[in-house]
């Protein structure tokens, strides 16, 4: 099945051309699944109808489910949940523990298991997904190696740690706040979870994310940011959507420096990234309905067909060059000084800005040292010894 | 204004809205106004420094006369903060066979950027350098998050130390026997007991007293508006002080006269009319279009002198009474001020997670939260422009 993530700055559109880029898929064909991990759910006002955490027919071949985290997690984790509850609860609100106990980046992956499922019904050949804004998108992607370093370092530990002093914490009355087996075998459950959806993340074959954008500065400036950082983690972009361009008749006017703009950062656009631009119009009025979001999609996509992979580029790549093996990040939009690489045991360190990245190394290049990085062509290479 | 304390100023909405703008827009218009003037990014998918076309660090950089501006990195917060906690924690990891860098991990953890920011702007509120401190939230959830945060790490970690304590003193002999972890000295306790009863307890006095105040930023758009509701809510039941409403990006009338923008003219002052009546007794700030990009400071205090219309950006822009949510004997009580309502024919009915309210002409959904959602309606009274509402359990059936 293929997987296409639609992300971007808050409130450029992405629900919208989610929702087209559904419908277009869906006409040609497709059977098409199309789900909302925004927490702030906005599908049901492209559809001009109701949707919830139960999937519906929206139209021919699409089925539409609005994922609701806290359900997920209450249904996924109740241990890990019960426990925390419990950790807080000591003369507190239960409002604010369940409300809170929603870890960051933790509530995108658990919407992501439900692509998992939707894959399992083995029904559909297309999973089109409405993300969360992307600072949101990104402590996703970077949640999986927060808790690889959890699991593996300190998780362990806890657990050794807990066997043995539960016994004597029972003795003074604190029982409760050690967690039991239960829990445990949860984090086991949530960590294998995680790893399944990050193989789907990270499937370039399967899975795409399109980058949704504005022709203004600000959104482009973060938009560059955000196509470095998903090539970082390793998840393949295929397309960058600039919507609500100015449509002819509102050029002239009052708008024409905002036109003047427009052309200026489409250029921009155009220079900066190594994958299609596909372009959408400001529409009058709020897009709503079926057919207005197939005309979109037609005017979007044209010729192109929604659910293929409209570029090809792996963004990481491991290359032998004669006797030395090369790893390839595509870093475009990055300064040198802005990327720090190190190696870490098995594993290679990338920081970029404040976003670090732990790179497993295949066990033929562990423990081996950093003979050199460079930054050619928004390509890091780095070389090892 | 008393001094040493800074006025604070959080500006939260759906993503998108332009808070950003509307942040640096205030703080530079303030700062041109003559107040000490530091506005400060939460988000940490920063675009402050794109706004201001400055690139900005972890530490204040002044950007114009009496403005500084600083974008808060969570790695640096952490290693600056966390003391010997941190050490702690990094002898643990270390003990386990890693280095240092696990300690820049500790930056990945929940909440870790939401703490940044609040040790930031403690630390700034109260170093008499500024009268105005500007914060640029990430976008509602999280602000959300971060306003409750003192809150929520308090009794946990109070928790935690407790467990850590009596392992400390009671099995400490026995655990280091069986397991072969370092357990924390008394210097991490006396850490944690300063950021404990110390820090966090000033960042809530902080965020609840009367210097500080959340302005909620919206577009004439449906899904804004309903997202800002919930958030006014929820800020309101977590008692953290909203002091006025912005309505963002309105068309100005020459470019509403154009025939392709007719009907968006139209739809755009019923949205005024209806969040100036969800949000009262809130003002509502109107912030035209402009006709070209707000970027840099002489630009953003145009808009910022423009949006507060001769307002002083710094002044509470609303002290009347607000939404309300307390805990009573046998349920809840929810105060809705309905300042514009008269008490002719009031109806109030409950459905699901929300409070359907009639008075006359005015229509009103208060939405109310997920614990609240359980209960039944048990009486609604109007009284001197303030509804109030009595939840309680609904009684057991069968």
């Amino acid at each position: 099945m293929r997987v296409i993530l639609l992300t971007g700055k808050g409130g450029v559109g992405k629900t919208t051309l989610a929702a087209a880029t559904a419908v277009g898929a869906a006409a040609r064909g497709h059977r098409v699944f199309l789900l909302s991990t925004d927490p702030a759910h906005s599908l049901g006002d492209s559809f001009a109808r109701p949707i919830g955490a139960r999937p519906v027919e929206v139209a021919a071949n699409v089925v539409a489910q609005e994922v609701s985290v806290l359900d997920e997690i209450d249904r996924a984790w109740s241990e890990i949940q019960a426990w925390l509850a419990q950790l807080l609860r000591e003369g507190t609100d239960e409002i604010v523990a369940e409300e809170l106990l929603v870890v960051p980046g933790l509530e995108e992956l658990v919407s992501l298991r439900a692509v998992r499922e939707v894959e399992a019904l083995g029904e559909f050949d297309v999973c089109v997904v409405d993300c969360a804004p992307t600072g949101a998108t990104l402590r996703m992607l970077r949640f999986p190696d927060a808790l690889a370093v959890f699991m593996e370092r300190f998780f362990d530990l806890k657990r050794r740690i807990a066997r043995r002093v539960r016994p004597l914490l029972e003795g003074v009355g604190l029982r409760g706040l050690v967690p039991g087996d239960e829990v445990f075998a949860a984090f086991e459950r949530l960590y294998r979870d995680v790893d399944d959806v990050r193989q789907i993340l990270l499937d370039a074959e399967r899975t795409s994310a399109r980058l949704v954008t504005n022709a203004a500065r600000v959104v482009v400036d973060e938009t560059r940011r955000s196509f470095a950082y998903l090539c970082l983690y390793g998840v393949a972009t295929d397309a960058v959507l600039v919507n609500r361009l100015l449509p002819e008749p509102a050029r002239a006017g009052w708008f024409a420096r905002w036109a003047e703009r427009e052309r200026e950062e489409l250029a921009a656009l155009e220079a900066a990234f190594p994958v299609p631009l596909l372009r959408a119009p400001l529409r009058p009025t709020e897009l709503r309905g079926v057919e207005a979001l197939r005309a979109l999609a037609d005017e979007v996509y044209g010729e192109r067909d929604p659910a293929a992979v409209l570029h090809r580029g792996r963004p990481l790549r491991l290359r032998r060059v004669g006797g030395a093996t090369l790893l390839e990040i595509d870093l475009p939009n990055v300064s040198k000084e802005e990327i720090e690489v190190a190696v870490h045991g098995g594993d290679l360190l990338v920081h970029v800005r404040d976003a670090l990245r732990r790179i497993a190394l295949p066990a033929s290049l562990a423990g081996r040292g950093v003979a050199a990085a460079s930054l050619r062509g928004g390509v890091l290479e780095v070389r090892f010894e | 204004m008393p001094s040493g304390t800074a006025r604070v100023v959080f500006y939260t909405g759906k993503g998108g809205v332009g808070k950003t703008t509307t942040a640096a827009a205030t703080a530079a218009h303030a700062a041109a106004r003559g107040a000490r003037t530091l506005v400060l990014s939460a988000d940490p998918a920063h675009s402050l420094g794109d706004v201001l076309a400055v690139p900005l660090g972890a530490e204040p950089r002044p950007v114009a006369p009496q403005l500084d501006a600083i974008e808060v990195d969570a790695r640096a917060e952490m290693e600056r903060h966390w003391g010997s906690i941190r050490d702690y924690l990094v002898a643990l990891f270390r003990h386990q066979g890693i280095e240092e860098v696990v300690a820049d991990e500790l930056a990945l953890l929940p909440g870790a950027e939401e703490m940044a920011s609040l040790l930031a702007l403690e630390e700034h509120a109260g170093s008499g350098r500024y009268e105005l401190i500007v914060v640029d939230c990430a976008p509602t959830g999280s602000t959300l998050r971060l306003v409750t945060l003192p809150e929520v790490a308090s009794r946990t970690l109070r928790l935690v130390l407790r467990v850590q304590r009596a392992l400390a003193a009671v099995v400490t002999p026995i655990a280091r026997a069986l397991v072969p972890v370092p357990l924390p000295g008394s210097e991490v306790f006396r850490d944690a007991d300063r950021l404990l009863y110390g820090r966090l307890a000033a960042i809530r006095a902080l965020l609840l007293g009367p210097a500080t105040s959340v302005r909620l930023v919206v577009t004439p758009e449906r899904m804004v508006i309903d997202e800002a509701v919930r958030a006014h809510m929820d800020l309101c039941l977590f008692e953290v002080a909203c002091d006025a409403v912005v309505m963002n990006r309105l068309l100005p009338p020459e470019a509403a006269a154009e025939s392709f923008f007719e009907d968006w003219g139209r739809v755009q002052e019923e949205r005024c009319a209806e969040v100036a009546e969800l949000f009262a007794p809130l003002p509502l700030l109107r912030a035209p279009l402009a006709r070209d990009e707000v970027v840099r400071v002489a630009a953003l205090a145009e808009h910022g002198a423009r949006l507060f219309a001769g307002a002083a950006p710094t002044a509470r822009l609303c002290q009347a009474s607000r939404l309300r949510f307390a805990r009573a004997r046998d349920g809840w009580r929810v105060d809705v001020p309905l300042p514009h309502a008269r008490g002719a024919a009031l109806d109030v009915a409950k459905l699901d997670d929300a409070l359907l309210i009639r008075a006359g002409a005015l229509r009103r959904a208060v939405p109310l939260p997920r614990k609240l959602a359980r209960l039944s309606l048990a009486s609604a009274k109007l009284e001197a422009g303030l509804l109030v509402v009595r939840l309680v359990a609904p009684e057991p059936t069968g």
